[in-house]
This record gives C-alpha cells, sequence and structure tokens, in this order.
C-alpha cells in the first residue's frame, strides 16, 4: 500500500531581481494574472519520482539547495508543482516549523488553539488534549502568559509540544528532531518512536546523518534537484558523503593565490584490508597539499565536530612545538592514530594550515569521518583500556 | 511519563483501508476547480473560527479603549460629516437628522473598507505562515471580513441607540438589512481576496489603498442620498454595487423610505459576480503565493 507518490515532480522558482522592476513597470497590466514575478528561472526539482509505503520511515537527504525542502513543501501542498503529480493517501501533517503558527500577542493557551487549528486540528480535538500539551511542553504555569514573554526553549516547547499531539497518517518533518534542552530532546525523539511504532508513515529531512540512519528504513539522496540515489539509509549516506559537493562544503580546493593549500583529505583504516573505520581501531588520515613556494613554521590541523555543532577531537602537527617546512611541490601529511575513540557517526571535519598564528587555508567542512561501531562502549568515547583480575588471597595477605 | 493520547498500533488504518487518495498536480484553472475550493472550506470551519477570533483578540490587545474603538470609528466619521456635510453645507437627509443619517450609510461601508483595507496587507503579513502551512489561502482574507462583520454587530447596537434618540420608529423592516449585508460581505470577500493576492506581487496596493478607499466612498451616497446623484450619471454611478447596497441599507434603516428593489437586485447580481471573478484570479494566482512572498 503506498501512502506517497511522487510521479516526475518538477518545480520551477523564479527569482526577482532589481533589474526587473523596470521591466515590471513598462508591463505591468499582464502581471496582474501572473503566478510570477519577472525574473530568471531557477529549477528547484528536475523529474523527481519515489513512492512511500505505509508505515515507511523516509529519509532524504542532500548538500544545501539541492530541493529537499521543496519535496517536503509539495508534499504538504504549501506551493504547486510545476509539472508532474504528487498522491497522498491519509491525513498529513507537515513540521516544517513546529511554531509558525504562533501569535506573539497571545498567551499560550490560546496560541495552542491557534497553532492546533492551523496544523488541522479541530477545536474539540484541542480542547480535549489540551491538558495532555500543556503536560508536554511542562509550561503550565506559563499558560496564560504572552508567548512573546517567553524564551525560545520555551517556544519551542509548546510547538512541539502541540505537534506531537497530532494524528496523522503521514508525518513529514524538517529538521525538528532537536528541540530545547537534551531531556526535551530525549522525549521528542521517544514521541516520534512511539509514532513509528504506531505505524505512522514518516518523510524526515535533515543534515543529522547519524539520526536519518537510526530512523529511517530508507534514504533518498538529492543533488541539484534530481534524485541520484535512493536505497538502504547505510548504502546512501555512504555514498553522499564521498560526493564530491558533500565534502568541498563551502570551501573548494583551490590552491589558486595561497603560498600552500590543502588539496585533498581522506580517511582510512589503520588495519590493511578493512574497508570500514571503527572505533577502537587505529586511523590514518591523509591530507594532501600543494605548496607554491618554500614556506616555513607551516601547521596542518584537523578539527572533528559532533553533528550537534561541538568539537569533538583534534588532530594537529603543532603539538610537536616546530612548525614544518614544506618545499615547493606536492605532497601529503600522514596523522596515525593507534586507537580510534570516537564513538560511531558522523564527524564533519574541517582542515586548515597555518603558518604560525595566521591562517594560510582553511576548508571548513571539507569532509565527512564516519565511524562503524567497532568496540561497543557507553558514553562520549571510547577510552582505550586493559583490565587483570586481582583475586584476594589470604594466605598471602595474612 | 506524560499521559499523551497515543494510538496503538491497532488503530492504523488496515493496508486495504479506502482512504480517499488526494492529488497534487500542477495549478489548473477550471470552474470545477473553483467550486470545489470554496465547498472544501466548510472542513476548515474550526480554523475560520479560530483565525477570526484571534483577529478579534489581538486588534485591541495593549490599548487602553479596547472595543470601544470598533465603535468609535464610525461615529468620529459621523460627527465630521455631520459638520461638514449638515452645519457648513447642507446635504438633504431623508427627513432624518444628519448624523443618523449618516451613520446608517457608514455602517455598511465600514465593513467594506475595513475588511479590504485590513486583508489587502493581511496576505503579505501572514507570509511567514504561508511558507510553513497548508491551508486554503482564502481563509486569511476571509477571516478579515468575518471581523469586520463582526463589528459591525456591535455598531449596529450603537446606531439603533441613535435612532432611537432621535425618536426614528423602528420597524421590523429593519431585518431586510441582513440580505443587503450578505451582499456587502460577498463583495467585500471579492475585493479582499483579489488585493491580498496582488498586494503579494505588487505592494503599490497597499500604499494606494487609503486614497482608493476615499475615493471610493466619495462615490458611494455615505454622505449623500442617492437621489442628489444626477439622474444622467446613475448608469454609471451603479456599477459601483457598494451604491446600491449602501442606499438600500439606509431605506431599511429609516422608515418612511421605501426599499428599490430593482436596484437591490442589480447589485446583488454585480456583487456575486464581483465575487466569483475576483475569486478566480485568486485561485489562479493562490499556488504560488508562498514561493513569491
Amino acid at each position: 500500500m503506498v501512502d506517497l507518490s511522487c510521479e516526475d515532480v518538477h518545480k520551477k522558482y523564479r527569482i526577482r531581481k532589481p533589474a526587473d522592476a523596470a521591466q515590471t513597470r513598462a508591463r505591468w497590466i499582464p502581471r496582474l494574472w501572473s503566478r510570477w514575478p519577472a525574473g530568471s528561472e531557477f529549477w528547484a526539482l528536475r523529474g523527481v519520482n519515489f513512492k512511500v509505503e505505509c508505515g515507511e520511515a523516509l529519509g532524504i537527504i542532500g548538500p544545501n539547495g539541492a530541493g529537499k525542502t521543496t519535496v517536503l513543501k509539495l508534499l504538504s501542498r504549501i506551493t504547486a508543482p510545476t509539472k508532474g503529480r504528487i498522491r497522498v493517501r491519509g491525513r498529513l501533517a507537515a513540521l516544517i516549523e513546529v511554531s509558525a503558527g504562533f501569535h506573539n500577542e497571545l498567551t499560550g493557551r490560546e496560541n495552542i488553539y491557534l497553532s492546533g487549528s492551523i496544523l488541522g486540528m479541530s477545536r474539540p480535538e484541542i480542547s480535549r488534549k489540551l491538558d495532555s500539551i500543556v503536560e508536554f511542553s511542562g509550561l503550565r504555569e506559563f499558560l496564560e502568559v504572552p508567548v512573546k514573554r517567553y524564551s525560545t526553549g520555551m517556544y519551542l516547547r509548546l510547538g512541539f509540544a502541540i505537534a506531537a499531539h497530532l494524528e496523522p497518517d503521514i508525518l513529514l518533518l524538517d529538521e525538528v528532531l532537536a528541540v530545547g534542552d537534551l531531556a526535551f530532546q530525549a522525549k521528542c525523539q521517544e514521541r516520534i518512536a512511539q509514532l513509528r511504532q504506531s505505524g505512522v508513515t514518516l518523510v524526515v529531512i535533515s543534515h543529522d546523518l547519524g539520526a536519518v540512519e537510526r530512523l529511517c528504513d530508507r534514504v533518498l539522496l538529492l543533488q541539484h534537484g534530481a534524485l541520484i540515489d535512493d536505497g538502504r539509509p547505510k548504502d546512501v549516506i555512504a555514498r553522499y558523503v564521498t560526493l564530491p559537493i558533500a565534502q568541498a562544503g563551502s570551501g573548494n580546493w583551490s590552491s589558486a593565490g595561497k603560498p600552500a593549500a590543502c588539496t585533498g583529505l581522506s580517511f582510512r583504516s589503520g588495519i590493511h584490508g578493512r574497508d570500514a573505520i571503527r572505533t577502537g581501531d587505529p586511523l590514518i588520515a591523509r591530507v594532501d597539499y600543494e605548496a607554491r613556494e618554500r614556506v616555513t613554521g607551516v601547521t596542518f590541523n584537523l578539527l572533528f565536530w559532533w553533528q550537534s555543532g561541538y568539537l569533538c577531537a583534534q588532530l594537529s602537527t603543532a603539538l610537536d612545538g616546530a612548525g614544518i617546512t614544506l618545499e615547493a611541490g606536492k605532497g601529503y601529511v600522514e596523522f596515525s592514530c593507534p586507537t580510534l575513540a570516537m564513538q560511531p557517526g558522523m564527524y564533519r571535519v574541517d582542515a586548515s594550515l597555518a603558518r604560525g598564528s595566521s591562517v594560510i587555508d582553511q576548508h571548513e567542512r571539507c569532509s565527512i569521518l564516519r565511524v562503524d561501531p567497532g568496540k561497543v562502549v557507553l558514553g562520549d568515547f571510547y577510552m582505550p583500556h586493559t583490565w587483570q583480575l586481582v583475586p584476594e588471597r589470604l594466605g598471602v595477605l595474612g | 511519563m506524560h499521559p499523551s493520547p497515543l494510538r496503538l498500533a491497532s488503530s492504523r488504518p488496515s493496508p486495504d483501508d479506502d482512504r480517499p487518495e488526494e492529488v497534487i498536480g500542477p495549478p489548473a484553472f477550471s470552474g470545477v476547480n473553483l467550486l470545489a475550493g470554496l465547498f472544501k472550506l466548510a472542513s476548515y470551519k474550526d480554523l475560520i473560527y479560530t483565525l477570526t477570533l484571534v483577529r478579534l483578540q489581538v486588534r485591541y490587545k495593549q490599548s487602553i479603549l479596547g472595543w470601544i474603538w470598533a465603535v468609535a470609528q464610525p461615529l468620529a466619521l459621523m460627527l465630521a460629516y455631520t459638520l461638514i456635510f449638515s452645519v457648513l453645507g447642507r446635504i438633504p437627509s431623508e427627513g432624518v437628522p444628519y448624523p443618523a443619517f449618516t451613520l446608517a450609510a457608514l455602517l455598511p461601508w465600514t465593513v467594506f473598507s475595513s475588511s479590504v483595507n485590513n486583508a489587502t496587507g493581511g496576505m503579505v503579513h501572514f507570509g511567514y505562515l504561508l511558507t510553513k502551512v497548508y491551508f486554503p489561502r482564502e481563509i486569511i482574507p476571509f477571516t478579515y471580513v468575518l471581523a469586520a462583520l463582526f463589528d459591525f454587530v456591535v455598531q449596529l447596537v450603537v446606531l439603533i441607540g441613535i435612532l432611537l434618540y432621535y425618536h426614528v420608529h423602528l420597524t421590523i423592516r429593519i431585518l431586510y438589512i441582513i440580505p443587503v449585508m450578505f451582499c456587502v460581505a460577498l463583495f467585500s470577500a471579492g475585493i479582499a481576496l483579489l488585493l491580498s493576492a496582488w498586494q503579494v506581487h505588487f505592494r503599490d496596493v497597499g500604499v494606494a489603498m487609503p486614497l482608493s478607499l476615499q475615493v471610493w466612498m466619495l462615490a458611494s451616497p455615505v454622505v449623500y442620498p442617492l437621489r442628489s446623484v444626477p439622474a444622467g450619471l446613475r448608469r454609471i454611478y451603479l456599477l459601483n454595487p457598494l451604491a446600491g447596497l449602501v442606499e438600500n441599507f439606509r431605506r431599511a434603516m429609516i422608515p418612511g423610505l421605501a426599499l428599490d428593489w430593482g436596484l437591490l437586485a442589480v447589485s446583488a447580481l454585480l456583487s456575486a459576480a464581483g465575487f466569483l471573478l475576483c475569486y478566480a484570479v485568486f485561485k489562479h494566482l493562490d499556488s504560488t503565493l508562498a514561493d513569491v512572498i
């Protein structure tokens, strides 16, 4: 049974430019019947096809601007496709921004009714669930306070509490898996897990690849408005992290105009013949460089970030004091870590090349390190350890 | 644990259920879609109600006079027009004191002008919502019209008070205002739809609004009676459906004047046609409003 399907869906946007104002002024009468401002065309989606089975959890990943949000907006009817058909079976709820429906001047209680109705609940339904919503948000004592006095966290909590009480057949999520503090995040994730168990069809777009892998049965990879992969989460994510565009991130690898630059970054397991990088195994990180001239006092740095945005770890050549001298030409620096302490997951990596305190070349989010389960422990890190059993022997002690 | 009303796995419709399938395609324009759009609004009645309520709740929050403003506005206009047109210049007022004469016309006019004036900016104002959530877009302009109608009811009480003060006898004929106001609301909704969608593309619409409304009011028999319009101009003058509606509203409120049924029929027809035309343009534009805002 198919709950959602996209058949050859195209979406075109027009981007208005200041230069188009004069043209609009000259020909304003036909524009009164036009759906678009004057401007240049931009195809956000070009022929996307997929189906989502009833009860399936589908993740959509891809670099910024790939068309993920557009897919969500089309599925939720916020905007219409330019070409193609979308079929939806059942009650659909889209959480693109949980607190979008709030009105600042209204109280928490009034906003529950407002936002609830906007998300498609009937008033009797909201009245019935009011207590439970308030309980979930943990904002009972602020219920009669205008939400403009709320903190950002309270705002999001109330928004998610309302959304959590929708009873959709199909739920669309846009990066809303993580709102509020850790306790509230856990509550949200628990609620999503409950919805999954009750058989709700789920479509999630997210940059949190770890969460996508945990949550989804199937993942789509979008790039430049086209579907380039569709399959098991692990395989599709692996494909995504090796995409040139995902690796390039914000920076490119060009070395133009710099005395020296990083030209590539790769990771491999320190165990020969093993293709996955696992917790507890040795890790080898290789940074390629190119120097246009002789450069002295150079240091190489790699920063590893959690998906949550916190800095996790660093590899640096600066720890040994003296900088490196690079002769003109190409080469690489290889970092060897005898034991990878990082837990399974996806880590964004920044690479940089510095001389003294000035950065010569920097690539933020230039790659993703994927760590697979190896040594399984709880906590944020694997601490390499050994142990020995020491039985207490009475005879010796006495 | 929170006592959330969880559905059990068994409550999920079985795979062979016949939940209706909805097909979303490129914007297509047809009379059938137009009517279907109107009928679909019935399933959004709770949202329409809530949004209208919010409109009324929010308007006078953090103001001292609050609700009094709803009444103060037409009353202030009434006093101003009485001063200008009755004391300074002399305008015939159909045998009733001028304040009562003009207030009776200001009420339907205010419904139109405040609906259109507020709704025009409405779509842009709610842009943040249109890009995040789906609901039929026409609901936003409609709620402004409903809020104006609510104010109208409050103002009507004041009008009746003023008529009683001037010893004008109220008769059962005032019930004729119901069909008249229905037409006023329909026409207001049409113009509100059209302008709110155009405002998304051209902010000029909102800028031109105060001036246009002023001219439109002078082109309606609000401060003068319809019969002072020269007969030669009548034909063009009555193309404005508000002219016939405002005039008939006054005739229903003030005894001694018969309703002009022919005029009412023409105005009703023009209002309905105007509404459908505006709704058609709106439905043509609404599928991409979220992209343009």
